[in-house]
């Protein structure tokens, strides 16, 4: 049996897809990156193989990308997460033209041309603002989790400004506004709505064409979805596993690679 | 991986620099020492016998060496980081004295700058006046929107008529009759040699990488208007053309041609650029080295200074800068561009993001827009450069197919 392997090491998670002849996903896992990315990426390996009954050396091909990708010496090539996340979400989404991707640092908007190659693409500077890590220290300061934030954002009437997109500032902004009494559900629907016009502004500098997808772990996120397709007057598709693109991206290079060698 | 092909001029220019840089500390000549910026109409101090010195040259010279801790030693003064990195390790290192790199620039007599580069120019200048208690002229040289207007030529002629007198007053220095004849014949044959040294770039393999034109350009900036220029610049024509005609080019297996724009990450000189070469991607041109193409018209000297000196690629507007870029690519078949956003260099940097749209959709290639700094280590962060440098590689190599 041919197998071949995708793994994102990113900067909060890493996530690992296993697939096997014409995509077909045989087994995926996800767990937090830690301090060492690189050894959690060979356990969440040796874990996909177990779960499909792969051998270790029946994986014909491997690729790793995301941050941790130059320490990881497992692989046989590496490739950017600009391209992994590319390819996945128009896998995930056949006529996928955007992908907005939001992961733990660090996001991303692609554009992609008619036949799903890298037209263009965007990412944030030196900056944590519009990432997963915003609004993981904004949650903190609200005693929210990340998983409650959707939930809590249904129900805003109103979403406070929150004017500073700097992960700090806004946190400290996000504290003034608890002192002042303001609802908790409006001060997350005004983080979102934060978050959404900062990956807003820099789709602009590559343009916004239809069909939009969404990847990355914010993804998961219904209030951060919504609050982009509120102010970007655009529809979003999140595909199940958007958290996962990257890593299947990376999959299924692999097995384009693995085919060009043989 | 190939090895990068080192030019045999190398070594004749370190000795260029040294000779210049030892004559600005060596106070026993008699000739007054004026601190001038890049965008000074130098020819006039050649043929008034005036050293000229450029801490511009001088901040990049320590950026390649590592000069974070002048910025922090200006920093410390109360000079903001937001400022220019230029003009922050020009500060620090006057304010360390002999313990800057090179033992220092020593100190100046005058001081004289144009604002056509920037307004930064000027406030550095006028710090460096307080400082050192030396008298500071400053050129003012009006923004280009299109053409260049009769009037504003006149205006920045009078102001140099204003300087020789300024000369002869403050440093006692007289204008030798024929001597600025001299000095804009020099600065021509100079200008028109690096021409054509950038334009052997046009030859696949490309001669030259922009390290090579960055690091081989100082002697255009600083001693321009000089027969040691000339002569500097004949000898690298010579191995330039050599290279061109014998098909060796400056990286092994030259698979992607770009255009660079703004000024050199200095602190990452080899290993930023390395990213590219070591994937067949080579910098056959930028706007940068460009800046010192315009060739001064013959005729009236001072009006020829004021026309050249006021028409600068940085006194220009966007769209004229576009056009360039845009020709530049065509002349020089280039697959994509790189746009490095200099935090220190707002004239360079201003408008970049519509300009590098504008730019990829005039000529369908793809364009990267990088946010780093020519000096301050602070503002370049590894992973994410590389994370984008390899993400646009695969971009131009997923279109070459």
């Amino acid at each position: 049996m041919s197998a071949y392997l995708g793994i994102d090491i990113g900067s909060r998670v890493v996530k690992v897809v296993l697939v096997g002849a014409h995509g077909r996903v045989l087994a995926r896992a996800v767990a937090p990156a830690g301090i060492d990315g690189p050894a959690i990426a060979a356990e969440l390996t040796a874990r996909v193989c177990a779960e499909a009954g792969v051998g270790p050396r029946e994986v014909g091909y491997t690729v790793a990308t995301g941050y941790g990708r130059v320490r990881f010496c497992e692989a046989d090539a590496e490739v950017s997460e600009i391209t992994c996340h590319a390819r996945g979400a128009r896998h995930l989404v056949p006529g996928a033209r955007t992908v907005i991707d939001i992961g733990g640092q660090d996001s991303k908007v692609i554009a992609l041309d008619e036949q799903g190659r890298v037209a263009d693409f965007c990412m944030n500077d030196r900056c944590a603002a519009g990432t997963g890590r915003f609004l993981e220290v904004t949650a903190e300061a609200l005693g929210l989790s990340v998983e409650g934030l959707a939930a809590e954002h249904a129900l805003a009437r109103q979403p406070v400004t929150i004017s500073s997109t700097c992960t700090v500032f806004a946190e400290s902004e996000v504290i003034s506004h608890l002192a002042r009494g303001t609802p908790r559900p409006e001060i997350v629907a005004g983080l979102h709505h934060a978050i959404a016009s900062r990956l807003l502004g820099m789709a602009g500098r590559v343009g916004l064409t239809p069909v939009v997808v969404c990847t990355g772990g914010v993804a998961q996120n219904a209030g951060v979805i919504a609050a982009l397709e509120a102010i970007g007057k655009v529809a979003i598709t999140v595909p199940p596993d958007a958290q996962l693109a990257g890593a299947l991206g990376a999959a299924l290079i692999a097995a384009a690679r693995a085919a060009e060698r043989r | 991986m190939g090895r990068y092909a080192r030019l045999e001029s190398a070594l004749e220019l370190g000795r260029l620099m040294e000779r210049h840089y030892a004559e600005a500390l060596d106070r026993r000549h008699l000739r007054p020492v004026a601190w001038v910026n890049a965008g000074a109409p130098v020819e006039l101090l050649r043929a008034m016998d005036v050293l000229a010195v450029y801490p511009e040259n001088y901040a990049a010279m320590c950026g390649v060496r590592g000069a974070l801790w002048l910025c922090e030693v200006a920093e410390g003064a109360g000079y903001s980081r937001d400022l220019c990195s230029y003009a922050r390790i020009s500060l620090g290192a006057s304010l360390s004295g002999p313990s800057a790199p090179y033992e220092g620039l020593g100190r100046p007599d005058l001081l004289i700058c144009c604002n056509n580069s920037c307004g930064t120019i000027v406030k550095w200048f006028e710090a460096l006046g307080r400082l050192f208690e030396a008298p500071l002229f400053v050129i003012d040289t009006p923004y280009v929107h299109d053409g260049l207007p009769g009037h504003a030529a006149a205006y920045v002629a009078a102001q140099l008529q204003e300087l020789i007198h300024w000369l002869e007053r403050v440093a006692a220095r007289r204008l030798h009759p024929g001597a600025l004849e001299e000095a804009l014949r020099l600065s021509r044959e100079v200008t028109l040699l690096w021409r054509e040294i950038r334009s052997y770039c046009r030859t696949r393999p490309s001669p030259l990488n922009a390290p090579d034109l960055f690091t081989h350009m100082a002697p255009i900036v600083v001693l321009r208007g000089t027969a040691e220029a000339v002569a500097y610049y004949r000898r690298l024509r010579d191995e330039v053309r050599q290279r061109a005609q014998r098909g060796v080019g400056a990286i092994p297996n030259e698979r992607y041609r770009l255009l660079w724009d703004n000024i050199a990450i200095w602190s990452h000189l080899s290993r930023f650029y390395y990213l590219f070469a070591a994937h067949g991607a080579c910098f056959v041109t930028d706007t940068y080295t460009g800046a010192w193409d315009a060739v001064p018209e013959e005729g009236d000297p001072i009006e020829s200074l004021a026309r050249v000196y006021t028409t600068i690629y940085l006194n220009r507007s966007l769209r004229f800068r576009l056009g360039q870029m845009e020709q530049l690519m065509q002349d020089y078949a280039c697959d994509g561009f790189v746009m490095h956003n200099n935090r220190s260099c707002k004239a360079f940097s201003l408008g970049q993001p519509s300009a590098r749209r504008r730019l990829a959709d005039a000529t369908g290639a793809p364009g990267l827009l990088l946010e780093a700094d020519m000096c301050d280590t602070r503002a370049y962060a590894e992973g994410q450069v590389r994370a984008r440098v390899e993400a646009f590689l695969e971009t131009l190599a997923g279109r070459a197919g």
